[in-house]
């Protein structure tokens, strides 16, 4: 047992020799059962006075490395850990141990991939939902963030968590004009809607609870309920929106912490929730004291003139949680949505964004006030409804003319997506392996099914190509899905006449 | 509607920060207690430049969805820095974060379980503690002394508590100013391989070094891929632009990556690609060599005007970098009892209370000395001088 005392350090000499030989047990150097120099004996080969080392060993003894026992001295003890923590090769490191449960419960990609395939080159793709790039006003941001970043002074600093107050001012004031009684205290901006999804399930959810989803359902927020821990239960959607009447028996069994609807212009299947169901669900809602949280980033691109209420406007006992964005009607890149809610709720929402990122940024949450108070997203609205309708009437009209039979769509009266449903000899994803090689994509139904399902459904998303490019890739699937439709045909006619020949032995 | 909350909400306090933002926003106040950067320091102009050159010429991909890891030529650009630093990495290395906090949260959803154990030093930036707390995780205090946490004591830390992370501040740290030596990094970094614990270097302030010599991150000395390094724009340039990164092995980036698509699908695109061209475009070292200038001049008021006219008997460090003083009154003053006679005075401070989640470190407080310019450091420590001469009296 080697000790060095350095008496220059300002370290007292007691507290070297503690931490030296510390570290050698640590290490394994000194193994349990050893017993240590006497306290006199030490004392004397390191030329300091035995109380020192009597105040090293107390330490050592209160540290639990060491036992002091009349006639025995004093020895090292068994380490807690045992042999593998004392290994001083190391272990290698297996992160994947390490990780918690809820890391564990993340595994899709999926929405990656959508972004990859975006970018490629010379793919048509039906698969992102993201708006149209031709009508994007890059030039009125471009003097809006040259002009607000010379002249106003807090543009780059900190924000409050919820929000910049004038953008929260403005989202009060035409959430009003929708018939939603609400002030700027109400609203909290996020970091798009994805970031609204997941903070509300931080503050509402813990693993094993309840969650009531459509079916279909928007893939983002299944994803973050399932890495909430959460029990999903699926509703069907009719043409008149999530099937209300079966919920009852739901609510009145499972007791669900949350009821998540996209009522405007689904996402995926583009449908659009009735008035009736609307007030049927709001209904439902308070008899069973369930919040519901509407998911509402398409309503104000409608097409053929009609805005169905929101479902907050329809909500006199706040009971809603109303989640919004600017990336469908505007464009996506700055990353700013917002919620609605009762006061409790904003309240905690704040608190946890404030953990997650202190704030949104603030140039893009004063660059779009400054937007919106200039009228320009009124402007901007007009225009890509009027493109979005003709892009969507450009679907469907292609759909009509190369769908194969057995292919069936529904016409939405707005957004972004056209939900069909396939012939039911083709699968989904079989589907798109083989459109993929001719260079169309789209997204398969399963990924929007909490459950299984989904396989006999694709998602074509019409807003972010042009009317010629549409027609293309329609033509393609369309092809490509008669190709299918026969070949399955020629291999069930095959499989059968096989089974006529085969003797039976 | 009564709402039923999840058990986290309840580890997500107010902050102390929170309330002490509010005294500061009172203009008539000199403020020593936030932890930010110099807004006449901002590179508006710059930063002008770049959004409008980005927003003119990109092609409106600026405006899209982008990829969840974050902009590529971003990622290059910071990997290229993090090597000048003796860190070995790169570009897929590295994942864009919306400022370190994100980052933060990021690695605690990754690796932490209700009841798994944080060991940290004290005292500790608050904003780390309450991400910790919001993941139902345990601290535990890894004994220290003014060098950093004592690499001994830290085994046995991990010994005992089997801690699922490490958590440190190590350069020009927040609140104490102190820098770790690199012995002790070294030590440290050895310990994490022994004992198979990832350690967070959290490392805000590096930049912002003033005097003495430079010590490479941790992450340097990291052969294992132990380190998980957190880095942020908020000091070097603006804080409102929530920008920051991870630097962690691939197998981290990629989980994390996963994690953050469902945090928020990515950080904004505008933002990365205008940074980006800030960066590489204007002189941006230019820039940061004169924050280091100024703030090093404040650092340099502060300490003038604290040997002049603090009472004998209190002691505080001299930074070598970063944003504060770290200042020790005699054991038997609360410096929250302080505070409202202070802000009376109109100067605010943070007191160290607040930095001990266990309760303690009654006795301290944290001056910021990089928003004030130096006549108002000089003016502010006098009036605190003045309400600490009051207790020295009587």
């Amino acid at each position: 047992m080697n000790i060095f005392l350095d008496r220059t350090h300002g370290e007292p000499l007691y507290l070297q020799i503690r931490n030296q030989i510390r570290q050698l047990i640590l290490c394994g150097s000194l193994p349990p059962g050893y017993r240590l120099p006497s306290e006199r004996g030490l004392a004397g080969l390191l030329g300091v006075n035995r109380s020192t080392v009597t105040g090293a060993y107390q330490e050592l003894e209160a540290d639990g490395l060491v036992e002091s026992r009349v006639g025995r001295g004093t020895t090292v003890k068994p380490q807690a850990g045992g042999k593998e923590g004392g290994d001083p090769a190391g272990r290698p490191l297996v992160w994947k141990h390490l990780f918690s449960r809820q890391c564990n419960r993340v595994t899709s990609p999926l929405i990656s991939d959508i972004f990859e395939w975006l970018n490629a080159d010379g793919v048509i793709s039906f698969a992102a939902g993201v708006p149209s790039a031709d009508r994007q006003p890059a030039r009125e941001f471009a003097c809006l963030y040259g002009e607000l970043l010379s002249r106003r002074r807090n543009i780059l600093e900190h924000s409050p968590t919820a929000g910049y107050w004038p953008l929260r001012e403005y989202i009060a004031d035409h959430m009003a004009q929708r018939g939603v009684r609400t002030g700027p205290e109400n609203v909290v901006i996020v970091a798009g809607s994805q970031q609204g999804l997941d903070l509300i399930a931080r503050v509402l959810l813990e693993p094993g609870d309840v969650v009531v989803v459509e079916e279909p359902s928007y893939l983002g927020a299944i994803g973050v309920f399932r890495a909430a821990g959460v029990r999903l239960l699926g509703v069907p959607v009719d043409e008149e929106g999530m099937r209300v009447d079966l919920l009852e028996r739901l609510l009145e069994r499972y007791r669900p912490k949350l009821i998540y609807t996209l009522p405007t212009f689904q996402n995926p299947s583009g449908v659009t929730m009735s008035r009736e169901r609307r007030l049927a669900l709001m209904q439902t809602a308070y008899r069973h004291q369930v919040p519901v949280l509407e998911d509402d980033a398409y309503s104000e691109l409608y097409y053929d003139g009609i805005r169905p209420p929101l479902l907050k406007s329809l909500d006199p006992g706040d009971q809603v949680i109303y989640l919004s964005t600017f990336s469908k009607i505007l464009f996506p890149g700055l990353r700013v949505g917002w919620v609605v809610a009762p006061a409790e709720v904003t309240r905690q929402l704040v608190l946890a964004k404030q953990l997650v990122d202190l704030h949104t940024n603030t140039p893009a949450q004063v660059a779009l006030a400054e937007f919106c108070r200039r009228k320009l997203l009124a402007g901007h609205l007009t225009g890509v409804r009027k493109e979005y309708a003709q892009r969507r009437d450009a679907m469907l009209g292609a759909l009509i003319e190369s769908a194969p039979p057995g292919l069936a769509w529904n016409r939405p009266q707005g957004g972004y997506y056209v939900w069909c449903s396939l012939p039911p000899v083709v699968t989904a994803t079989r589907l798109l392996a083989a459109t993929s090689e001719r260079k169309v994509v789209f997204l398969p139904g399963d990924a929007f099914f909490a459950g299984s399902g989904g396989s006999g459904f694709i998602r074509l998303s019409f807003s972010a190509c042009d009317e010629e490019t549409i027609r293309k890739g329609v033509a393609v699937i369309g092809e490509v899905l008669g190709e299918l439709c026969r070949r399955s045909a020629n291999e069930e006619k095959e499989k059968r006449g096989g089974a006529d020949l085969m003797p039976l032995t | 509607m009564p709402y039923a909350f999840a058990q986290r909400v309840g580890g997500m306090g107010g902050s102390a920060i929170r309330e002490i933002l509010k005294i500061t926003e009172r203009p008539d106040i000199i403020s020593f207690a936030g932890g930010l950067p110099a807004p006449e320091m901002f590179p508006r102009t710059g930063l002008a430049e770049a959004f409008a050159q980005v927003l003119r010429e990109e092609d409106g991909l600026a405006l899209q969805y982008s990829s969840t890891e974050g902009y590529g030529p971003l990622r290059e650009y910071i990997a290229g820095v993090m090597r000048q630093k003796g860190v070995a990495v790169t570009a897929e290395e590295i994942l864009i974060t919306s400022g370190s906090q994100q980052g933060l949260d990021l690695v605690a959803k990754l690796f932490l379980d209700p009841g798994d154990v944080v060991a940290t030093e004290l005292p500790v930036y608050t904003g780390a503690l309450q991400v910790f707390r919001s993941y139902e995780g345990r601290l535990k205090a890894i004994p220290g002394d003014e060098h950093g946490p004592d690499p001994v004591a830290l085994e046995i830390v991990i010994r005992e508590s089997r801690p699922k992370l490490i958590y440190l501040a190590p350069t020009f740290n927040n609140p104490t100013g102190m820098t770790v030596s690199e012995a002790r990094r070294r030590a440290l970094v050895v310990l994490c391989e022994k004992y198979a614990v990832p350690l967070i270097e959290d490392d805000p302030y590096g930049d912002l070094r003033y005097s003495g010599i430079p010590v490479p991150p941790v992450k340097a000395f990291d052969a294992g891929g132990r380190v998980i390094y957190l880095g942020t724009f908020s000091k070097t340039v603006a804080p409102g632009l929530r920008l920051g990164w991870v630097a962690a092995e691939r197998e981290l980036v990629a989980r994390l990556a996963l994690a953050k698509q469902g945090a928020d699908l990515h950080t904004g695109t505008l933002v990365q690609r205008a940074l980006h061209r800030y960066l590489t475009g204007s002189d941006s070292g230019g820039h940061v060599e004169a924050i280091r200038r100024e703030y090093g001049r404040r650092r340099d008021a502060m300490a003038g005007a604290l040997n002049g006219t603090f009472p004998p008997g209190i002691q505080w460090n001299e930074p070598e970098g970063g944003m504060f003083f770290w200042v020790t009154l005699p054991a038997h003053l609360d410096a929250a009892e302080l505070l409202p006679e202070a802000v009376a005075e109109k100067v605010a401070f943070v007191p160290g209370a607040a930095f001990f989640p266990a309760g303690g470190g009654e006795n301290f407080l944290r001056l910021n000395f990089t928003n004030s310019p130096p006549p108002l450091i000089g003016e502010g420590i006098g009036r605190l001088a003045r309400v600490l001469a009051r207790h020295w009296s009587g």
